[in-house]
Order: C-alpha cells, then sequence, then structure tokens
C-alpha cells in the first residue's frame, strides 16, 4: 500500500489534468451508458407505433455519440499527455538518480538487472499510472451507472442480471494473477535460450574444434523444449480462461432473456427496458473484464514500484559533504594514511596500506592479479571510499572536497578502453568538450593515434564505439591515452594501459607517454618490464598490502618477490605480440 | 442487384487488398508457403484447429439473431414455450462458443509454438553448419537476433495474426451475410457507414505503422543510450562528465515523449471516430428500420438483431486494421531468416570426403596463399591489392614435433593454425595432414583429433566436470579427474563450492582468466588429440597459474604433433622447430641455437628480448 501511495505521487504535478481528464471520462461513459436508454425508448416508440418519436430519439443517440466523440478526444488527449509525461519524469528521476550513485553500486549491479528496470518495470509502472488508473475508474464509472440505470428500471431484475459481474471481475483477476507468473517463466525460459544460443554461437570455435556441433544441437533442442512447454502450459491457462470469462457474462443475459421475456410477456416490463437490458449487458461484458485485468496491472505495477525504489531508495554512498570547497592548487602530491577497502567480501582488497608519492612523480605499481593495484588507483579518484584510513591528495582529503573538482584533476586509463558511440574526435575530447581540433590531433600523435584515425574512413569524424566502428584493443587503448592526455590532468593514471597495443607500437607512445608525464604524477600499472621502466620507482604489491618500493634494480636485488615477477611475467614479452587486429578477431570467433 | 454487389465489393476491399499485400513483394508468397510448410507435420491438429475457428466464429455470430428471435417468436408472440426454447439455443451456442473457443485458442497455440520451434532449432542447425568464417563476418548480436527476437516476432504474425486474419474476416463475412438475409434493405442502409470505416480504417493504419515505428526507433535509442552509459559508468565518473550525459538523455527522453505524443493524436482521432459511427449506424437503424416495422415491413426482433450486430461488427475490422503492423513485422523477421537460411554453408564436406583413421599428426604446406577475404583471388587478377595474411608457405612438421610460430601482430601466426584445423580453405596450395589434403577430409574426423587451446579460454555454462569432458562426454569420472590433475588444475577446482561439479558461466561461479585456461587445458588434453594447437593459450595467465600450466604443458606435448603461438622464450627454446613468420612469409625456420647462429630476425627478437629484461 505505501508502495503504491509513492507510485501515485507521481502524478501530483498532474492533479489538474487529471481531475480533468475523469471528468471528461465521466461525461462520455454517462453518454454511453445513455444511449442503450435511448434505444430502449426508440423500441417501445417501434412498439407502440409513435413514428413522430422515432427521429428525435434517432437524433439524441446520434448527438450523444457526437458529444461522446468530442469528449473522448479530449480525455484521451489529456490523459495520453499526463502518461507521457509520467514516463518521461520517471525516467529522468531513474537517471539522475543512478547517475548520483557510487560506482560501488554499479559493481553489484548486473548491467542487465538495471537495464530491466529502466525498461519493464518503468513501462509496467508507466501504463498503470497513465491508463490502468484511468482504466479502472472508467470501468467502474460505467458499470455503476449501467447498474444504475437498470435498477432504475427494474431493480431485482437489474439483480438478477449483474449477479455474475462480480464472478466476472474474480476470475478476469484470478486468470491474471496466475498467467502472470507462467509467461514470466516463458520469459525466463527464453532468456536461457538466449544465453544457449549466444553460448553456442561466441564458442563457435570451441564447438568446431571438438566437433561437437551435433552435441550442441542437441542441448539447444532441450532449452527449445523448456520454453515450448512452458509455452504450452501458459496457453492452457488462456485456452481456458478466456472462454470462461467470455462464458460468464452470457448467464446474465440468459437469465435476463428468460426472466425478463415473461415479464414483458406478462405486460411487467417495456420491450424496449427489455432491450435496454439486453445492450447493457452485452456492452458491460467488456468493462468486466477490463477491470480484472486493470486490478491485475496495478499488482505488476506495485511489483515493479518496489523493484524501482529499492534503487531509488538507495542513497548514494560518495557525495561531496554541502558546499565542499574545489581541490586546493597543486602538483598532485598523493597521500594514503592506512587505507583499507573492502568490497562485498571479508577478505579486503587494500589493508592498512600507507603510501606517500611526491608531485610530479611515476610509480609504477607491480604484483600478481588481485594485489589491489587497480584499487588502490581508484581511490585517488574517489570511485570508492576507503573502509578505513584516508587518501589526501595535495594535502586535502578527497572526501572533504568537491568531487567533480577532484576527477576533473584525474585522468585514468584502463585496460577495457570504452568508448562512446560518437566520432573519434568527440571521444577524445570527452573530458574537454571545447577543445580545439589542433589540441585533439597533438594528443592523438602522443598517444600513437594520429595516424590510424587517419586510415579510418571518416578520419576524426568515424564513429567509433558498440555502434559504431570496431576497433582494436590496440586502438581503443591509443584513443583512451589521448582523451586522457588532452584532460590535462594533474594526477594521471595509466591501467594495464597498453595491454593491448603490441610492442612496437608500445615503443612509440612511451616517447609520448614520458614528455606527457612531465609536470604530473603518474601512476602505472602495467605487465611489461618496458612500462614499468617509464617509472621513477616501483611499488611491489601481494594481498592487498605493499611489499617493498624502490628503483627497479635495487628491487630485483633485494626484494626476491620482484625478482620473481621480473622473471616470469615481465621478461620475455617481447614475443607477446597481441595486437589489436589479431585480439579482436579472436573476440569474433 | 448492382448496387448491392457494388456495396458487396466494398466490403471485401480491406481483404482484397490484403491478400495482395501477402502475395506481391519480393518472394515473400515463396516464404509464406515455406512457412506453411513447416505446419505440414501437424495437419492432424492444423485441420482441427481450423474447424475450432470455425465453430467458434459461427457460434459468435448467432447471439443477436436468438436475441431478435427472443423478442420476435417468444415475447412479441407471447409464447412462453418458444421463448425458453429459444433460450435453451442461446445456452447452448454460448457453450459450444466457449468449447470452441479452448480448442481454437489450444490448438493455435499448440502448432504456432512447435512450428517455431522447429524453425529455431533448424535455423541453430543451419549456424552449426557455418564456417567459421560466416562468423567472423556476422556480429552475434544479429545471429543470435535470428533465433530470438525474429522468432517472437514470427510467433506473433503466426498466432495472433492468423486467428485474426481467419476469424475475423469470417465474423464479418458472417454478419454481412446475416443481415443481408435478415433484412436486404436495412442491411444496405446500415452498411452506409461501412465505407467510412474501412476509409478510416486503412488511413489510420497506414499513418499509425509510421508513428508506433517511430516510437519503437526512440524508445530503442533511450535504450541503447542508457545501456552505453552504464557499460561505461567508470569512464562517465571518473572524467566527472555526468552532467552531460544526463543532458544528453534528457533530449532522447524527451523525443521519445514526442513521438509517443504523435500515437496519442491518431489514437484519439481514430477510436473515438470509430465509436460514433456505432454511434449513428445505431440511429440509422431505429430511424429507417423503426418505420418498417411501424409499417409492418419487418419484425421489432431484427431490429433488436441489427443493434446487436452493430456492436459485433465494429471489433473485427479494427482488429484487421491492427493485422497490418503485426504483419510487416512478421515479415521483416521472416525477410531476415531466410537471408540466413539462404546461405549456403561454404564449407561443406565433398560428397567423397575420407575419414582417416587415426593420424600420425604429419602436417604440410605446400604452396599455400591465404586470405580472408573471399575474393582475393579474383581482385589479384585484376590488379587490386591483396592482403594475403600468408603466402607462400612451404612447411613440413614431421608426427611428434613440436613447432613454434614467432612473429609480430599480423603476421600470420593465427592464421596459419586455423589452416591446419581447417577453420579456413587456402585460396591456393593444399595443407595436408598424414597426406590427406584436408579438403577431401571429413571435417568433423580431423577435428576430432585436433586438441586446440585459444588465447580466451572459452567456457561452456555447466559443471567443471561437463567442461572438461566437452570433447569426450562419455569419459569415466576418474580419467577426468586425472587429467585435472595433469594440467594442476586439481587445487583449484577442490577449492570451489562443489568441487569438479560446481556450474560456471553465468549464472555459476565466475572463473578467472588462469583458471579458465586451465580447464581449457584439461579439456583440450581429455580429447587425446593427435594434434595439439596452443594459440597464446598462456598470455592471460598470471604468474602463479603460468608456472602450473607450464609443467602440465610438458605432458600435454609429450607424444603428438603440436604447433604453439606463445611468447614466452622458455616455451619457444623448447620446440623442436622454430618458424619465424612476417608479413605471411616464412622468414626463417630452424631450432632455437641454429637461428640464433645465422643472426636472422629470430637473434634480433631474441636480443631485444635480452635488452628489455635488461632495462
Amino acid at each position: 500500500m505505501r508502495t503504491y501511495r509513492r507510485l501515485i505521487g507521481f502524478l501530483r504535478p498532474y492533479r489538474r489534468q487529471l481531475w480533468g481528464s475523469l471528468v471528461f471520462a465521466w461525461a462520455a461513459m454517462g453518454m454511453t451508458v445513455l444511449i442503450p436508454w435511448l434505444i430502449g425508448r426508440a423500441v417501445n416508440a417501434i412498439e407502440s407505433g409513435a413514428r413522430p418519436d422515432l427521429l428525435p430519439l434517432a437524433l439524441a443517440i446520434a448527438g450523444a455519440g457526437l458529444l461522446r466523440l468530442g469528449l473522448t478526444v479530449v480525455r484521451r488527449l489529456v490523459a495520453g499527455r499526463v502518461s507521457l509525461a509520467v514516463e518521461f519524469d520517471l525516467r529522468q528521476h531513474f537517471y539522475a538518480h543512478l547517475q548520483r550513485l557510487e560506482l560501488g553500486f554499479f559493481d553489484s549491479q548486473q548491467t542487465g538487472q538495471l537495464m530491466s528496470r529502466a525498461t519493464v518495470d518503468l513501462q509496467s509502472i508507466r501504463f498503470f499510472l497513465g491508463y490502468g488508473l484511468i482504466f479502472i475508474t472508467q470501468n467502474l464509472l460505467t458499470i455503476f451507472l449501467a447498474s444504475l440505470v437498470m435498477i432504475a428500471i427494474e431493480p431485482w431484475l437489474a439483480l438478477i442480471a449483474l449477479a455474475p459481474a462480480p464472478l466476472i471481475v474474480y476470475t478476469a483477476s484470478r486468470y491474471n494473477r496466475v498467467s502472470r507468473p507462467a509467461l514470466q517463466e516463458v520469459q525466463q525460459r527464453l532468456a536461457e535460450l538466449t544465453a544457449a544460443a549466444e553460448e553456442s554461437v561466441s564458442g563457435i570455435r570451441i564447438v568446431k574444434a571438438f566437433a561437437r556441433e551435433e552435441h550442441q544441437l542437441r542441448r539447444f533442442r532441450g532449452t527449445v523444449s523448456r520454453v515450448f512447454d512452458q509455452s504450452v502450459y501458459s496457453i492452457k491457462l488462456q485456452a481456458f480462461f478466456s472462454p470462461l470469462i467470455g462464458l460468464l457474462p452470457q448467464l446474465g443475459i440468459v437469465l435476463v432473456l428468460l426472466i425478463g421475456g415473461r415479464q414483458v410477456i406478462a405486460g411487467n416490463l417495456s420491450l424496449g427496458d427489455f432491450t435496454a437490458f439486453y445492450i447493457y449487458l452485452v456492452m458491460l461484458a467488456v468493462p468486466m473484464r477490463m477491470l480484472g485485468m486493470a486490478m491485475g496491472m496495478a499488482q505488476r505495477a506495485i511489483a515493479s514500484g518496489n523493484r524501482l525504489f529499492e534503487i531509488l531508495d538507495r542513497e548514494p554512498s560518495i557525495q561531496s559533504p554541502p558546499g565542499a570547497p574545489p581541490l586546493p592548487a597543486g602538483d598532485g602530491r598523493v597521500r594514503l594514511e592506512g587505507v583499507t577497502l573492502r568490497y562485498d567480501s571479508a577478505t579486503p582488497a587494500l589493508s592498512g596500506l600507507d603510501l606517500e608519492v611526491e608531485a610530479g612523480r611515476t610509480v609504477a605499481l607491480v604484483g600478481p592479479s588481485g594485489a589491489g593495484k587497480t584499487s588502490l588507483v581508484a581511490l585517488i579518484a574517489r570511485l570508492y571510499d576507503p573502509s578505513e584510513g584516508a587518501v589526501l591528495v595535495d594535502g586535502a582529503d578527497v572526501r572533504s572536497v568537491e568531487v567533480g573538482s577532484l576527477r576533473s584533476e584525474i585522468a585514468l586509463v584502463a585496460d577495457d578502453s570504452f568508448l562512446f558511440t560518437a566520432s573519434v574526435a568527440e571521444n577524445i575530447a570527452y573530458a574537454r568538450p571545447d577543445a580545439s581540433r589542433e589540441e585533439i590531433e597533438a594528443a592523438a600523435r602522443r598517444a600513437q593515434a594520429d595516424e590510424f584515425i587517419r586510415d579510418l574512413p571518416g578520419g576524426y569524424e568515424a564513429m567509433v564505439g558498440e555502434r559504431g566502428l570496431t576497433l582494436s584493443g590496440g586502438q581503443r587503448q591509443r584513443v583512451a591515452i589521448a582523451r586522457a592526455l588532452l584532460a590535462d590532468p594533474r594526477i594521471l593514471i595509466l591501467d594495464d594501459a597498453t595491454s593491448s597495443v603490441d610492442a612496437r607500437t608500445e615503443a612509440a607512445i612511451k616517447a609520448g607517454l614520458r614528455e606527457a608525464m612531465a609536470g604530473r604524477t603518474t601512476f602505472i600499472i602495467a605487465h611489461r618490464l618496458s612500462t614499468v621502466s617509464l617509472a621513477d620507482e616501483v611499488v611491489v604489491m601481494d594481498a592487498g598490502r605493499i611489499v617493498d618500493r624502490g628503483g627497479h634494480e635495487e628491487l630485483l636485488e633485494r626484494c626476491g618477490f620482484y625478482a620473481e615477477i621480473a622473471e616470469h611475467g615481465l621478461a620475455d614479452t617481447v614475443f607477446l605480440q597481441r595486437d589489436l587486429e589479431a585480439r579482436g578477431e579472436m573476440a569474433r570467433l | 442487384m448492382t448496387p448491392e454487389r457494388n456495396r458487396l465489393r466494398e466490403a471485401f476491399l480491406l481483404l482484397a487488398s490484403l491478400w495482395r499485400l501477402i502475395r506481391g513483394q519480393d518472394q515473400r508468397g515463396r516464404k509464406v508457403r515455406w512457412m506453411i510448410g513447416l505446419l505440414r507435420p501437424y495437419r492432424g491438429r492444423v485441420a482441427l484447429m481450423f474447424v475450432a475457428m470455425l465453430l467458434a466464429t459461427g457460434a459468435g455470430l448467432a447471439p443477436p439473431y436468438l436475441a431478435g428471435q427472443v423478442v420476435d417468436a417468444g415475447i412479441v408472440a407471447g409464447d412462453i414455450g418458444a421463448l425458453d426454447l429459444i433460450v435453451a439455443a442461446f445456452v447452448v451456442v454460448a457453450i459450444l462458443y466457449a468449447g470452441a473457443t479452448y480448442l481454437q485458442t489450444y490448438l493455435v497455440g499448440w502448432v504456432g509454438t512447435r512450428a517455431l520451434q522447429d524453425l529455431r532449432e533448424r535455423i541453430f542447425a543451419h549456424l552449426q553448419s557455418m564456417s567459421i568464417g560466416f562468423f567472423t563476418r556476422r556480429s552475434t548480436g544479429v545471429l543470435i537476433s535470428r533465433m530470438t527476437n525474429d522468432i517472437e516476432a514470427l510467433n506473433q504474425l503466426v498466432t495472433s495474426g492468423v486467428v485474426t486474419m481467419f476469424s475475423s474476416t469470417l465474423t464479418l463475412v458472417g454478419v454481412v451475410a446475416i443481415m443481408l438475409v435478415l433484412d436486404l434493405k436495412l442491411a444496405l442502409v446500415t452498411f452506409l457507414t461501412f465505407p467510412l470505416l474501412a476509409v478510416a480504417s486503412v488511413v489510420f493504419r497506414i499513418v499509425s505503422h509510421g508513428a508506433y515505428r517511430a516510437t519503437r526507433e526512440r524508445i530503442a535509442a533511450v535504450t541503447a543510450y542508457l545501456q552505453e552509459t552504464l557499460s561505461g559508468v567508470r569512464v562517465v565518473r571518473s572524467f566527472g562528465q555526468e552532467p552531460r550525459h544526463a543532458t544528453a538523455m534528457t533530449e532522447l527522453n524527451a523525443a521519445n515523449r514526442e513521438a509517443n505524443m504523435k500515437t496519442v493524436y491518431l489514437n484519439a482521432s481514430y477510436f473515438p471516430a470509430v465509436e460514433l459511427l456505432a454511434a449513428v449506424g445505431t440511429a440509422v437503424i431505429l430511424l429507417y428500420g423503426g418505420v418498417q416495422a411501424i409499417d409492418g415491413a419487418i419484425q421489432i426482433g431484427v431490429i433488436i438483431a441489427f443493434v446487436g450486430y452493430l456492436q459485433v461488427f465494429f471489433d473485427p475490422i479494427q482488429q484487421l486494421s491492427q493485422l497490418y503492423t503485426t504483419y510487416q513485422q512478421g515479415m521483416a523477421a521472416l525477410d531476415k531468416i531466410f537471408d540466413l537460411l539462404d546461405t549456403e554453408p561454404d564449407m561443406v564436406d565433398a560428397p567423397d570426403a575420407i575419414d582417416p583413421g587415426t593420424l600420425r599428426g604429419e602436417i604440410e604446406m605446400e604452396g599455400v596463399y591465404f586470405a580472408y577475404a573471399d575474393d582475393a583471388l579474383e581482385r589479384e587478377r585484376r590488379g587490386k591489392r591483396v592482403e594475403w595474411a600468408l603466402r607462400d608457405i612451404d612447411l613440413r612438421v614431421p608426427p611428434g614435433q613440436t613447432l613454434a610460430l614467432v612473429g609480430a601482430t599480423g603476421a600470420g601466426k593465427s592464421t596459419f593454425a586455423k589452416l591446419v584445423a581447417r577453420f579456413y580453405d587456402p585460396q591456393l596450395g593444399r595443407v595436408s595432414i598424414d597426406g590427406h589434403d584436408l579438403r577431401g577430409v571429413a571435417q568433423q574426423a580431423l577435428r576430432r583429433q585436433l586438441g586446440i587451446v585459444p588465447q580466451e579460454g572459452f567456457l561452456f555454462s555447466g559443471s567443471v566436470r561437463e567442461n572438461i569432458a566437452f570433447g569426450r562426454p562419455e569419459a569415466p569420472l576418474e580419467e577426468i579427474e586425472a587429467t585435472a590433475a595433469a594440467v594442476g588444475a586439481t587445487a583449484f577446482i577442490a577449492a570451489l563450492p562443489e568441487g569438479i561439479e560446481t556450474e560456471i558461466g553465468e549464472r555459476g561461479v565466475q572463473l578467472s582468466a588462469g583458471q579458465r585456461q586451465l580447464v581449457a587445458f584439461a579439456r583440450a588434453l581429455l580429447a587425446e588429440p593427435r594434434i595439439l594447437i596452443l594459440d597464446e593459450a598462456t598470455s592471460n595467465v598470471d604468474v602463479r597459474t603460468e608456472k602450473t600450466i607450464e609443467r602440465g604443458l610438458e605432458r600435454l606435448l609429450a607424444g603428438r604433433t603440436a604447433i604453439v603461438i606463445a611468447h614466452r622464450l622458455s616455451t619457444i627454446r623448447r620446440a623442436g622447430k622454430i618458424v619465424v613468420l612476417e608479413g605471411g612469409r616464412i622468414a626463417e625456420a630452424g631450432t632455437h641455437d641454429e637461428l640464433i647462429e645465422v643472426g636472422g630476425p629470430y637473434s634480433r627478437l631474441h636480443g631485444a628480448w635480452a635488452d628489455s629484461s635488461a632495462a
């Protein structure tokens, strides 16, 4: 009920339109109910041979129809506008909220889940608020008004005729209740089928390599029959309920024909009233069924509302305190004091870590996967907040400054370089949309991206990203590096940023990077010795702690752990020439 | 009779235009006939389905007539016996209608779903028969959509479309016929509203089709944008660009609202207009019919029946007008599905393909040229530039030897391996194993004896055990466990919540890249391959895992021919033969010591390695 009230709250800004549309709906329904009564009068006139009465009655019917036309048009326009406005608001609200939530939230949520909130759940709420509510009041009103007229004509016949009505509403809402989960299960199994299809297409190389085509087909057949079985179950429900819901109103009509007919013969009821009764019952079958459906709609909207509010009620945990000052001026000194970071699991990603990096230094973070390198750099950009301890940039605790001013001074290049569906130029200028073409091209040149960009169809204006050209991993990384360089940050973070670039290109990027690193603090997470060589010093990490730090040579001698990593993980990477083309091709196979 | 016939012709105008739609347009007739062919196995049920539809439609038409009879034969005649009899008929008809509708709904749903599941399987089987080259040219999403979204669109057409087509048409014809029989003149007067309704419906149908398509495009744009900003949320946050995306989203959201508003306008003008026509029709019946009845030309029950039929009349017309959209979408889906099914598998076994039996594992390439573009030879002949991935490769690998491929990205290492697995055929030259040209060998017989470990350890959803036994599902558990132990995967498997039976993949436990790779190694080993291909199999693995794998590798390589694409010098050094590829050509070949001595590209690469480790 609370959810219901909160959902209704979305309608508050449109109260006036809503009442207006209800008034029009009621008036239109009044016309709809008036018409059968007029038909009844006309039948009486015909029976009694009152020829002059016919024309006025016919005109009245046509007039009522015309009036209803006007009322309904206005009602539909107003209600449609409100419904769309509510949808618009809901989506804006939801999106704005997502933008405020901290990154940790997105780690714990699957994108698919959020998408389904934003599409399926939003849709069912909008249907309910936009149409469902009006349906319910409109149908209730029709039933109410028609019943009123029938009772006025002949009370106990009306009661007999309307006796099956609650049964119809009940059956229709019961159908809605049982068919919903059944249909959802069909959707669920269809999702499984999609996953199975995707798997066999993505893994086709393995399937072919092991000559397992037959086996895959058998497996897929299994998935297909699961969809089939559930679909048939849901069809059975429909086949059972929908004729039943159609049959029940006939019960009322049969009673009216049988009892009302006898009344007319006995002279207790006029033929016109009898006709009006008959038409009302034919007419009411639809609203009664709709009422049941709309009630199901309401249940669904409440379930969807619960899911949506789950997200909307989540307070963003990373926020600037009100009136927070911008990041103080500085050269990018970074300090971590006793930092512990726990994601959801019990083992912390970082535990009690202290690190101080002077402004302008370049530090390489080295360690096995899971050592906490990526977590460490994410804390500097305040993508997460430490569970314990503090992160300071130029002397200010990152939690105390305005988060936008902090992030605009930090540029991060991650190993999976995400590009937006936009031109290459727009992607490079992502952090500074006002950058000139010269600046963009200069950044691209430094990142060794200029050459391949010019070869793209359309050059810098070529569309890339999910719905654009597919660039290779190495190409994407170079665009991402250019994007970071153009941002002109105080602190530059390269998280395995050249992993997909081949050795020769990397050597060329290094020159550009060396230039770009001058005057900034830089953190490099790398698995290649050649990249590590860019750094002034190396920080060796393992299991969320710093094992040692110092120069490369120094550490090789002093730190056995580093020597081991250097020998196995860093050394002979000359042969690691995965270029983007090869990688992209692999991914497609 | 001429004017009446004209009216009748008008009545069938809509249906005729629909029929033309189905028959016309780029072979759609063929496609529709083919679709109908899918129903052949279920002929019996289809026949019963049509009987049920016929019964349901017939029974649905009776009530207004019976109500009229209640008035005429029962009430006006004052005959209670007749009244009871007709009401009894009414009850029978209602029950018949419910029963027939049950049967119809069930059968239509069953047959439609069954036929479409068959189609799904057919598409899947067809995809499985396509070569690897086909999959590199098409995006995964599009192929999957053929088996999912497009089938769903067809489902709409088959289930609701067919029913609407058949029963709405029949209802319409039935109502017209009954009205004409009941009273010719009154029927014709009632039909006066018909052309107006037909025109309005057709116009509405055409205009709203475009409007609804626009709404679908807009909401798709909203969804795509949302999806993108969610996938890229890290980048958005780290550059602090949230406000910009919020603005863009507002624009898309507003565009979506505008597009939807158009449909509101359309609906607000069409549906109320139809209601008005119903009211006007009723007024006309009462006025004209009333005068006739007062004159004694017709009975009053006829008027009541007419008013009743008028209610039945408008539904099928509205439904038929909605059919167009369903039809368009279904046909678009059918076109796409056909496009796929019409693509012939490009690497089919020759009719006389042989099963070479157990392979010794001798690989030979003779004058091999290969390019990923199918028309490479044609282009070369016309003097255009062709990017050969491999050119003029001559090489023999004796059974049991390990061949290491070395070279820069794009040098052709992976392509070499793919030709050995016959994922592609060379444009020139031949690839043979044990002296059999691969083009004459049954693909399944060949690949069953290959073990491939790719760069990304792709695993299927299912248990670890099922994944290891992928190539030999009948392998006993002891053997699977022994294989896992051989590659050093036992420790991590034991740590999983349910050990080797743990479900992995999307709905199960997520494995790390290194763990996946270990499973992929075990999978290759269990298949007891005669030829093993390792394509940068350890590049995604961290140091600790790699050590484990290296131990398993020796076991894996023993006694079989192997092609290894690797970056670890230690692995390469051990190979019986090293081939350095440059731009698709063999630059040099020999053992590690030989190549170092020669002082060619390999020794330079090796020198660069030495430099970089000293850096």
